[in-house]
């Protein structure tokens, strides 16, 4: 504490208690954007980031666990194959005083399928017919599909935050301003003060009264940066007492090494991968010479040959961790499909490995590889890490890469459209399910529109989101994995960590870096 | 008429910087002197850059080593590698040469459209003289960094390859500049036209618009220099400051300065210095030459400036008082004096005492 | 667009030939009247190029909407925005509808964050003014003694030295010298903060008062609270020391130029021979006269400012309308874009404008 306040001193502090020095009050810093405090208007991060601390959920991840549980609900239970009932807790109220009502609850689904915006996450809400107020506390979600277990997880995804009914519009989005002045919060914190990405002031809502529980620091203000490098002066100088998302890994090594400060890692949900397009890639089904087995053949020494504790090590200095499957660590159902099966075997490169697999299968060497990534979309070290992967791939002249980086406008245009023989993406999960990272990838129509597929993987796919005993559907996601794995639509190889830095005095941090991906300001105090 | 210099020199001695760097002396003449040599050592670095360089700019291994991230300064790397793991010196030394087919192509587009749309203007004058000298002075209102970024996007499609980042921003550079070049040559098309042996020229049957083109072109001699130099800082400046706002060239390209700084900014701070401080310095030279020559040359070509000894030689000539190096401050007296001739009369020599003063040279 | 100190070429002849009536400095005609009313009309086609340019820029890059969400929507909805936007219309058409809604004032509304552009501009535009004005102060106080002082010593050391340095100020890249700077002020000697235009719980005390110019120092100074006004100034300093040393440049060179240029005039040397000391030459008869060019650039340099802080705000996130460009530019946000580029087209062209006038009641020469 005497540290902060000394050389936050030399920048001035004033008296009236706002900084970050006064016994309740915690300072964060971020690289976050939010676009849209409406949950109807924003799916990102940083929105959802703040609105994970001050809307409501019928269902959440308490501290510590990916799986959710009722929030400010009492039971959430499926009462028939297409319906999901949620009893609400008696006598809740927002933070002005109207009541948290079922009738909330059905405005707030009701708008979010009615606005649908663009910016929006109104497309997770793709299994809900309807939503119905049985009573001031009982409410009735009649879905499409029987048995969609991951109809609960969607509750507690960024398609999840209740709002007030008295405050929000019914169809259209809502201004900030007007939600921070009708002061339409219930969740641990409420908004006092409001400067679109400069600053949010909060405090401690005590009318929540969730599964998460009250919040451990009275009152918390967020600064918002632009360049993560200023972010890491800042907490490094003791400016703020917590830096979350996201430093330069860079940054991160050299803070390790600073004693006013401790560095939290956590489990992320974050995953890189390289996509192939079936028809367009090295023999392809599209290509003049196309082959399915040259191509899978392909595939596979791209796998065999890439480096991940490299790409790892030197350029995220261990800020993301090696992934060996589709599914990341953390999360129930994660695997090491890919461990095995390529490479030395022990998750290493194996340049001669690659080599036979292409020969037995006739590739003639090296084989020509245009590589795409998005230069700035997945942050600003992607030109680093296709820099390795090229230089990985291209090891014994097993391949030549010709590597290019394209703005993701146009990226994003372009890899749907079969213009990218392979290519860089990343995923970060809209909820902490396996189903997650499986059911966008690897349905024959997906996400990745790149031409895979594979009927028994569709099928798995198809009944693991319908099966409700755990353990079996646990054993149908590795399954899944497993052949996926064999026909590698995609190669997974990294995963990211969550990382937060905090001054010394500053507890909690590990309680909240959990693999709920959501970071809660409540769980931590000084 | 002042539109021939006086005496007449071997042709060598007269080429523009040339010429400045007999006739002038003392401080001018150092900094003329320390600029061709800055500039000098920039533009050889660039053309020797693959026999200069230890490694290529996209280099990560060798003798299958990695060279590692962030590596210090050592004797495989004098200046260490940078955290994408690439040799700092050798992407610095690959980087002139970016910053130089930049400069070249901007400059050589500049000229080409500025002179030839200056010509036109002049010498046909009317309404599309005007419509230029309009559109001409709103353009250079324009940040050329903002358009540089469109450009950018426009060009490349959002790829970030060498080509595109280099083009993207000689366009731009070109868009800002033509209108220095338009207004320079414009004036003097302007003068020349109404001028007796250009008629007489006609009558001898030569080419009206041979003479032109060639007596403005002699006479701009003086000036163009000038702008040339300004233009390749500003060509140096708008790309660096591309890389740094993200719009750069990948590594796996070519060398730019720009993103290396950008990628640096965490390391500056960590305590790692290799990585940003070569990159930077290396551009501050660069422009700190052209500007140096830019300095001199408009030192000289302006009598009341002129260090005083040898003020009297080429009097009469007063070329624009406004080599202000940059975009800021090229924004001041340069590229706006267009404006003076828009509305014909009234005139305003709005100049004050400079034009007072050329008037009596 | 403003006219300036620049003596062109045309300007030498002694006496012009009858007929270059565009060239020769033609005493006769106008009237001041007449001149301002020029002027002010050479705003509307200004405008109107600029807005045309980068109109032009921004459709050559394909419609805002793919540009902004394309990936994130599947085609068929992506098609649907776009028709409902407007863009799958012919691009004339388009045109006309922009050129349209500008004339009503309005400038769109960014597809990231929802905000009309006339609201990002009034909410961002008092922080670039505000860093403008600090800018403006370090040049002021730095460049016009120091091109006085280099004017008075011309071509000696100290001459010598303040040009160089002015030379080698406009060649560092202004986020350069700020890392430098940064690591100088903040992290070794720890005397002034990183970044940003306060501390958290002065930006909360700030908005909680609710003085709301959004300039900061007059809201700060409002509260009545000396440690809210001191930190507003620590912070202001790197970012003004950056960009005005930059403009200090400017203004050495144009002063030095400019006060050398007339104390070689017919009404100096007048002056000198009636044995006025050498000093209050320099410090009266030169002077006066060289004020008129600088007027105009800092004029110029004000409308520049307004634009081009655009590195400097991004170095010190400065969250004003350059950082604010350079963040829709990065999310592709072209409505956002083109918008805030149109509006300051026409910050540009009126503050021109008004240079314009100012020079003209300055000095009685153009009122012929």
């Amino acid at each position: 504490m005497g540290a902060l306040v000394l050389t936050a001193c030399s920048s001035n502090k004033d008296d009236d208690g706002a900084s970050g020095d006064g016994g309740g009050t915690l300072t964060i810093g971020t690289t976050d954007k939010v676009t849209s405090l409406d949950p109807a208007g924003s799916y990102d991060n940083g929105s959802f980031a703040v609105m994970n601390q001050v809307y409501p959920f019928l269902l959440n991840t308490p501290y510590g666990s990916p799986d959710v549980e009722p929030d400010i609900a009492e039971s959430a239970e499926f009462t028939g194959p297409t319906e999901y009932t949620v009893k609400l807790k008696a006598g809740l109220k927002w933070a002005n005083g109207h009541d948290l009502t079922s009738s909330d609850v059905k405005f707030t689904f009701d708008r979010q399928v009615k606005i649908a915006d663009e910016n929006g996450p109104s497309s997770l809400l793709y299994n809900l017919e309807s939503t119905e107020a049985v009573d001031p506390t009982t409410v009735v979600f009649h879905l499409k599909s029987k048995d969609d277990q991951i109809f609960p997880q969607i509750l507690s995804s960024p398609a999840g935050p209740i709002v007030d009914e008295e405050s929000f519009s019914p169809d259209a989005l809502t201004p900030d301003a007007d939600i921070v002045k009708a002061n339409a919060f219930a969740g641990q914190y409420e908004i006092t003060d409001y400067d679109l990405n400069n600053l949010v002031a909060y405090k401690a809502f005590d009318g929540y009264k969730g599964i998460l529980g009250a919040a451990k620091t009275a009152e918390v203000n967020v600064k918002y940066y632009a360049e993560a490098s200023n972010l890491k002066l800042d907490i490094q100088q003791g400016n703020i007492d917590v830096a979350f998302r996201s430093l330069a890994a860079t940054d991160i090594d050299d803070l390790r090494k600073d004693d006013k400060v401790t560095v939290v890692d956590g489990p992320g949900g974050e995953i890189r991968y390289i996509t192939f397009n079936f028809d367009t890639q090295p023999y392809g089904a599209k290509t003049p010479e196309a082959d399915p087995a040259k191509a899978l053949a392909v595939r596979q020494a791209v796998a065999d040959l890439i480096d991940r504790k490299a790409l790892s090590e030197q350029v995220y200095k261990g800020t993301y961790t090696p992934l060996y499957s589709y599914v990341p660590d953390g999360l129930t159902g994660a695997t090491e499909s890919l461990k095995g099966l390529y490479g030395d075997g022990q998750g290493g490169p194996d340049a001669a490995k690659a080599k036979k697999t292409l020969e037995d299968a006739g590739v003639t060497l090296p084989v020509q590889l245009k590589l795409q990534y998005s230069s700035e979309h997945y942050g600003p070290s992607s030109a680093d890490e296709y820099g390795q992967i090229k230089d990985q791939l291209q090891a014994d002249g097993i391949f030549a890469v010709d590597s290019k980086s394209t703005e993701w406008g146009q990226y994003s245009d372009d890899r749907v459209a079969d213009v990218y023989p392979a290519y860089q993406l990343g995923w970060f999960p809209d909820y902490s399910d396996a189903d997650n990272y499986l059911t966008p990838f690897f349905l024959t129509e997906n996400f990745l529109s790149n031409h895979y597929d594979n009927k028994q993987v569709n099928d798995l796919i198809l009944q693991q989101a319908t099966t409700a005993d755990a353990d079996a559907r646990t054993k149908l996601i590795e399954q899944i994995q497993d052949l996926v794995a064999k026909d590698l639509s995609t190669v997974p190889y990294l995963q990211g960590a969550q990382v937060a830095v905090v001054g010394k005095d500053v507890k909690g941090t590990e309680d909240t870096l959990d693999a709920s991906f959501k970071f809660r300001y409540a769980a931590l105090s000084k | 008429m002042t539109t021939v210099i006086p005496e007449r020199a071997p042709l060598y001695k007269r080429l523009p910087v040339v010429h400045q760097l007999r006739t002038s002396v003392g401080l001018q003449r150092t900094m003329l002197v320390a600029g061709l040599v800055l500039t000098a050592i920039f533009v050889l670095t660039a053309i020797f850059a693959p026999l200069l360089a230890p490694y290529s700019w996209d280099q990560l291994r060798a003798g299958g080593e990695l060279f590692g991230a962030q590596q210090g300064p050592s004797a495989d790397h004098w200046l260490g590698t940078t955290v994408g793991g690439f040799d700092v010196l050798s992407r610095v030394i690959w980087g002139a040469r970016t910053a130089l087919l930049t400069i070249v192509i901007g400059v050589a587009l500049s000229i080409f459209l500025g002179v030839a749309i200056g010509l036109v203007s002049g010498y046909f004058g009317g309404w599309l003289d005007r419509v230029l000298v309009v559109i001409a002075d709103a353009i250079y209102a324009f940040p050329s960094l903002l358009l540089a970024i469109l450009a950018a996007i426009v060009i490349s499609g959002g790829q970030s390859s060498m080509w595109g980042g280099i083009l993207a921003t000689a366009i731009s550079i070109t868009v800002v500049f033509i209108p220095q070049y338009f207004r320079v040559i414009r004036a003097e098309a302007v003068r020349i036209k109404a001028e007796a042996f250009v008629e007489s020229a006609r009558v001898v049957g030569s080419s009206h618009t041979r003479i032109m083109t060639r007596h403005v072109l002699r006479n701009s001699t003086r000036t163009l220099p000038l702008i040339v130099t300004l233009n390749a800082g500003e060509a140096v400046l708008t790309l660096a400051g591309l890389g740094f706002l993200g719009f750069g060239i990948e590594p796996t390209e070519a060398g730019d300065w720009g993103y290396d700084l950008n990628k640096a900014l965490a390391d500056v701070t960590s305590g790692i210095w290799w990585t940003a401080i070569p990159p930077g310095v290396a551009i501050i030279l660069a422009v700190l030459g052209v500007s140096l020559v830019g300095e001199s040359l408009n030192d000289l070509a302006d009598p009341r400036l002129r260090t005083r000894r040898r003020a009297a030689a080429t009097a009469g000539v007063v070329g624009t008082t406004t080599a202000v190096p940059g975009g800021v401050l090229s924004a001041g007296p340069e590229g706006v004096a267009g404006m003076d001739d828009l509305e014909g009369p009234p005139d305003f020599p709005l100049s004050g005492p400079t034009a007072e003063d050329g008037e009596r040279a | 667009m403003t006219s300036t100190t620049t003596s062109e070429p045309t300007d030498v002849d002694p006496a012009p030939l009858p007929g270059t009536t565009k060239t020769g400095p033609r005493k006769s005609g106008g009237g001041l009247g007449r001149y301002l009313l020029v002027r002010f009309l050479l705003i509307f086609p200004t405008i109107l190029i600029l807005v045309t340019t980068v109109f032009v820029m921004m459709r050559a890059t394909g419609d805002p909407i793919t540009a902004a969400l394309g990936g994130r929507l599947p085609p068929d909805q992506l098609a649907e925005r776009i028709h409902s936007a407007g863009y799958d219309r012919p691009v004339l058409v388009q045109y006309l509808d922009y050129l349209g809604s500008i004339l009503r004032g309005d400038f769109g509304t960014t597809i990231s964050d929802h905000r009309p552009v006339t609201e990002v501009l009034l909410t961002y535009g008092t922080a670039t003014l505000e860093l403008a004005a600090y800018a403006l102060v370090v040049a002021f106080l730095v460049g016009i003694p120091l091109g006085r002082i280099a004017a008075a010593r011309r071509d000696r050391g100290v001459d010598a030295t303040l040009r160089i340095s002015a030379v080698v100020v406009y060649a560092t890249p202004v986020f350069f010298a700020g890392i430098l700077l940064k690591l100088v002020f903040s992290v070794w000697l720890d005397w002034l903060p990183v970044a940003g235009r306060a501390t958290t719980g002065t930006e909360i005390q700030l908005q909680r008062h609710g003085a709301g110019t959004g300039i900061y120092l007059i809201d700060a100074i409002s509260t009545g609270d000396p440690a809210a006004v001191q930190d507003v100034l620590e912070h202001a300093i790197l970012p003004a020391l950056a960009l005005g040393l930059l403009t200090a440049g400017v203004f050495l060179r144009l002063v030095r130029t400019n006060v050398i240029g007339t104390l070689s005039t017919g009404y100096v040397e007048a002056a000198r021979s009636r044995g006025v000391h050498e000093r209050r030459l320099l410090r009266k008869h030169a002077w006066r006269p060289a004020l008129v060019p600088i007027i105009t650039v800092i004029g110029l340099q004000i409308a520049m400012l307004l634009a081009g802080a655009v590195l400097t705000e991004t170095t010190f996130e400065w969250k004003g309308l350059g950082f604010q460009l350079v963040q829709y530019l990065l999310a592709r946000d072209f409505v956002a874009v083109q918008g805030l580029v149109a509006l300051l087209a026409v910050i540009v062209a009126v503050t021109n404008f008004l240079v314009d006038v100012v020079a003209a009641l300055v000095d009685p020469r153009i009122r012929y």
